[in-house]
């Protein structure tokens, strides 16, 4: 079990229009993601949800909060011990495109951790060479075919699954799939998904599932939790179909309301939510960081920044101080499929 | 939602002669366009014999894999295929265009901007990251001939308010100054600011988040109707032209394989491939357990099919016609009593499709 | 109508598509057999090292003078004429051939080591160890290469193509670990470096498995340019008599046709100068149209 809290990350600002002031990526984020688990982070682009799959990883640090592997804090550790503990948490880039060396085959990609591995385990090459086909049996990729290709041959959705076997290469608990499947045809998505979903329940791979796709984060996680970030901070979380069929926080039924409708085999949310302006992430307001694009925003939403709190459903939170429920995700036709 | 396909005229099949309703003829028609690419193996078609009308005031969405000839198609309507690539027959014909394919040189460069706006599919590297956004458009403004600066300020200044753009701070930007959707919408500036009556958009969205995905799709919604356009959507998420487009146009392969107003395709695929790339979509609500992969992976330039249906490989209805002759793009019949509860005697706004199982050619329709 | 259900449980991917990527020797002769300059470029340098391996065994140790034969125009018996001594000049470009092919070779092996090594080591760790290796590197940039040598020269002995060699390769690696290092910082933020070191491979690895080759092609480019340089720069010392004439190398053979000879001013040397300076030219000629071939090689991108 892996659990996060008070998670807390700024980066120095990058100059530009805005000037070069802090950017809050995370905001004293808590969350649980229990073993064999799923949970999501959904958000726009900048909403601090890539910094805290980087900092689970280990590619970045966290500025405060605590960092528990099954108790462990990871932030107490020693920095040794530390990066051999988050070895056992593996990215699946958003790109898959460069995510693979294009200069090293299949085979020594996959090759050269698990030589690591069987170090560790006291296995020999020929454990190697099985593993290898092995582990892209697993991710549905051809071995006889796949292992002497550079990826520049593979397409997209071929390229992914390798990613995932290589992070699979490591036996790792968790498996952090940042915009995953953004960058791969549509058609080759739900593939990904479905795999993703397989590690879930044959090898009981946690999955930290980062997207702006909330119908995606239902399909490999609908057993899960869903964690709303917005400017870095959590405004709403709660097992995934509770989010998704009464979204308390306006932020929430924004991004849901945004969701394309397949017309003619979903009829559109009834009350759809669109933010009155673009993400602008220059200025740090006092009261709620949403209200300045908030379409039911009060008066006092700009006084006082709302902590998370009880929707009254259990274990459904969100930091909203004037809820209103609304329909707003499409409902499928009852005919169609 | 039924009333655009009761404008729309009659896409032209395989077998029908092309039908053009008068008075809608001011948009844009494609007529049996080939684009091949020279590869070792020799010429391959990357599209091979589209047809397609655009008519004015109907947004057109065109779906298809990558490798499925959708961008090539998108670039011959500019005259634009890269080498080692050629049109090599068929006409497209644009509102002020007679066929753009015979066009060369300068009269090829002044009809590119003014007959057809083109967004490309990352805006970002269509921009210079050197130059302002203003001086950009009153280059490509001076590049047509209209040396006229105020006249075109003024309209990018109203573009980019339509946009929901700051257009004193936009037009003074670099482009690494903008995020990922305001550079999207001045794309669409770009490609509006020469009066185009066609607009092709080459995945829009790709890259952006569902709120900016969202702002842009209806930005385009909205310019497309304010201006009556003939507007081509081009992308590899049928979800995102499903919610927009009043036609859709599937293609495989370097051919369209299925083609009709939106909700007739949606509701009552008839391609296996549509029907697939239809279940392929994990949904927001009802049960997800529904959603089933496609399987196999798209054909690339080498490794489409010369003989037979371009989708059989990975088709699960295949049988023994479909690796011989190729189907042929024909009207989809109506069950009596579907959705629409519409008699069996024709296809409802155009909907035709390429396929010996679901829709044979010639006699023996009911049996669909 | 039902939408039909594709496929069972997952999608799976794969399925032959094009031939297997071919072998490093075959790699490299399909690189090198696509264009015919590439044959040519590599016939000439082949042309050259065999002359330098074989060549000293093929004429005695000290080639013979012979006072009757002093400017002699080519003939069968000296294809390329004779020098002021009488002695043949095909023999004296033969020989001469191994001090600079050899010192060449060494200078731009060291140049291209060093610069590669420095560069990617202080561009992956980035930090102190970066700044410290970044100030050496500035400083061997500030290195007056052509006055260190002239100094050098009144000391050493420049009997050994190695020493000079050596030399020309400490002097010369500063520039190249400059451009390295600004390449491996952007290499080392690339994704796939970053799956490496979260995998656990070791820094050694990673530098030498996962970017190496990714700059491969540019170190390849850089190793073929440096030795055109070394070359250049040695046979240029010699002319000039910086350093000592008493070994047999082309620079040599230039320095002697011209200021002992004469060449410029009389007619009786013309081959004595040119030949050198044809060699020269066929060398470097040979190695700029291999420079593709090398390319292509390395960036497994442009195999086809």
């Amino acid at each position: 079990m892996i659990e996060g809290r008070g998670l807390t990350k700024t980066f120095a600002g990058r100059g530009g229009l805005l000037g070069s002031a802090p950017v809050a990526a995370l905001r004293k984020v808590d969350f649980v993601l229990p073993s064999g688990g799923a949970v999501s982070f959904i958000g726009e682009s900048g909403c601090g949800k890539t910094t805290l799959g980087r900092i689970l990883c280990g590619m970045e640090e966290a500025d405060s909060g605590q960092l528990l592997f099954d108790g462990v804090d990871l932030t107490k550790l020693p920095r040794g011990k530390r990066l051999a503990r988050l070895r056992r948490v593996q990215m699946v880039h958003q790109d898959p495109y460069s995510a693979l060396n294009p200069t090293r085959t299949v085979r020594q990609v996959l090759e050269d951790p698990l030589r690591l591995r069987a170090r560790q385990l006291g296995r020999g090459n020929d454990w190697v060479k099985n593993r290898a086909v092995e582990l892209l049996g697993l991710v549905g990729l051809d071995p006889r075919y796949c292992l002497p290709q550079y990826p520049h041959t593979l397409s997209g959705g071929m390229r992914q699954r390798l990613v995932i076997a290589r992070a699979l290469s490591v036996d790792p608990e968790v498996l952090v799939a940042d915009e995953a499947i953004a960058m791969i045809d549509v058609s080759l998505r739900l593939g990904i998904l479905a795999l993703l979903r397989q590690l879930r329940a044959e090898l009981g791979v946690s999955v930290l599932f980062i997207t702006h796709d909330v119908a995606a984060a239902r399909y490999v996680g609908a057993d899960g939790q869903l964690y709303v970030l917005y400017r870095g901070q959590v405004v709403e979380h709660g097992p995934v179909d509770a989010v998704i069929a009464s979204p308390a926080h306006p932020y929430t039924q924004c991004l849901l309301s945004a969701i394309p409708v397949l017309r003619g085999l979903e009829e559109p949310g009834a009350e759809q939510l669109m933010p009155l302006a673009g993400l602008d992430v220059g200025h740090e307001p006092p009261g709620c960081l949403f209200a300045d694009r908030c379409p039911q925003a009060e008066e006092d939403c700009t006084l006082s920044r709302p902590d998370l709190r009880d929707t009254g459903d259990r274990g459904h939170r969100h930091a909203c101080l004037h809820p209103r429920l609304r329909q707003v995700v499409a409902q499928a036709h009852a005919g169609a499929t | 939602m039924r009333t655009s396909s009761a404008d729309l005229p009659s896409p032209s099949t395989a077998t029908a002669p092309p039908v053009t309703v008068p008075g809608e003829a001011g948009g844009a028609e494609i007529r049996g366009l080939v684009v091949v690419f020279g590869t070792p193996d020799g010429e391959m078609a990357a599209v091979n014999g589209v047809d397609l009308d655009l008519p004015l005031g109907t947004i057109t969405g065109l779906v298809g894999e990558s490798g499925s000839g959708k961008s090539t198609l998108a670039l011959a309507m500019m005259n634009a295929v890269p080498k080692p690539g050629r049109i090599a027959a068929g006409s497209i014909r644009l509102p002020s265009v007679k066929d753009m394919t015979q066009l060369r040189g300068k009269a090829l460069r002044l009809a590119r901007g003014s007959a057809l706006g083109y967004v490309f599919q990352a805006s970002q590297n269509s921009l210079n990251p050197l130059k302002r956004i203003g001086a950009q458009l009153l280059d490509l403004g001076r590049a047509h001939g209209m040396e006229d600066k105020g006249v075109l300020l003024a309209r990018a200044r109203e573009l980019c308010e339509r946009m929901g753009l700051d257009p004193v701070r936009t037009l003074s930007a670099y482009q690494h100054e903008l995020s990922g959707g305001m550079r999207q919408r001045v794309g669409i500036v770009f490609a509006l600011i020469l009066n185009p009556r066609v607009l092709v958009l080459d995945e829009p969205t790709t890259a952006l988040d569902m709120i900016s995905q969202r702002t842009v799709l209806d930005i385009v919604r909205d310019v497309h109707r304010d201006r009556h356009l003939a507007t081509l959507i081009i992308t590899h998420d049928i979800a995102i032209v499903a919610d927009l487009a009043d036609y859709l146009a599937v293609m495989y392969g370097g051919r369209v394989v299925e083609k009709g107003p939106t909700r007739h395709v949606l509701q009552s695929a008839a391609h296996p491939y549509t029907r697939g790339l239809i279940a392929a979509i994990p949904r927001i609500s009802g049960d997800i357990e529904k959603a089933r992969p496609l399987v196999g992976r798209p054909p690339d330039l080498l490794s489409i099919p010369r003989q037979g249906c371009v989708f059989r490989e990975r088709c699960p209805l295949t049988i023994g016609r479909c690796s011989l002759e190729e189907p042929a793009l024909v009207p989809v019949v109506k069950e009596p009593g579907g959705i629409f509860g519409e008699s069996g005697d024709g296809a409802p706004g155009g909907h035709a499709a390429a396929c010996h199982v679901t829709a044979p050619a010639g006699g023996d329709r009911s049996r669909s | 109508m039902a939408v039909t259900v594709i496929g069972p449980g997952l999608g799976t991917e794969g399925g032959p598509r094009r031939a297997r990527p071919a072998g490093r020797w075959q790699a490299a002769r399909q690189a090198l057999l696509r264009e015919a300059r590439r044959v040519v470029g590599a016939v000439i340098v082949v042309a050259f090292v065999v002359m330098a391996i074989v060549g000293p065994f093929l004429y005695p140790r000290h080639l013979g003078a012979n006072a009757n034969a002093v400017y002699a125009p080519p003939s069968l018996a000296h294809p390329l004429g004779t020098d002021f001594e009488g002695t043949d000049v095909l023999a004296l470009l033969v020989v001469g051939a191994r001090y600079v092919l050899v010192s060449a070779a060494v200078a731009g092996a060291i140049a291209v080591g060093l610069g590669a090594l420095i560069g990617l080591v202080a561009g992956y760790l980035a930090g102190a160890v970066d700044w410290s290796l970044s100030r050496i590197t500035d400083f061997a940039l500030t290195i007056p290469q052509y006055p260190l040598l002239v100094v050098l020269a009144a000391v050493a002995r420049f009997t050994s193509p190695l020493l000079i060699g050596v030399l020309l390769g400490v002097t010369s690696w500063a520039g190249l670990a400059r451009a390295v290092r600004s390449q491996a910082f952007s290499l080392r933020e690339r994704p796939y470096i970053e799956a490496s070191r979260s995998l656990g491979l070791s820094t050694s690895h990673v530098i030498v498995k996962e970017m190496l080759p990714n700059i491969a092609p540019y170190v390849a480019m850089n190793l073929l340019v440096s030795m055109i340089g070394a070359i250049y720069l040695e046979t240029g010392l010699f002319f000039l008599g910086v350093l000592p004439t008493n070994v047999s190398n082309w620079g040599v053979m230039l320095n002697l046709a011209v200021f002992s000879a004469g060449a410029i001013g009389s007619a009786q040397a013309v081959s004595y100068l040119l030949t050198p300076l044809i060699a020269i030219l066929l060398l470097t000629l040979g190695i700029v149209f291999v420079l593709d071939a090398v390319d292509e090689f390395f960036n497994p991108r442009l195999r086809g």
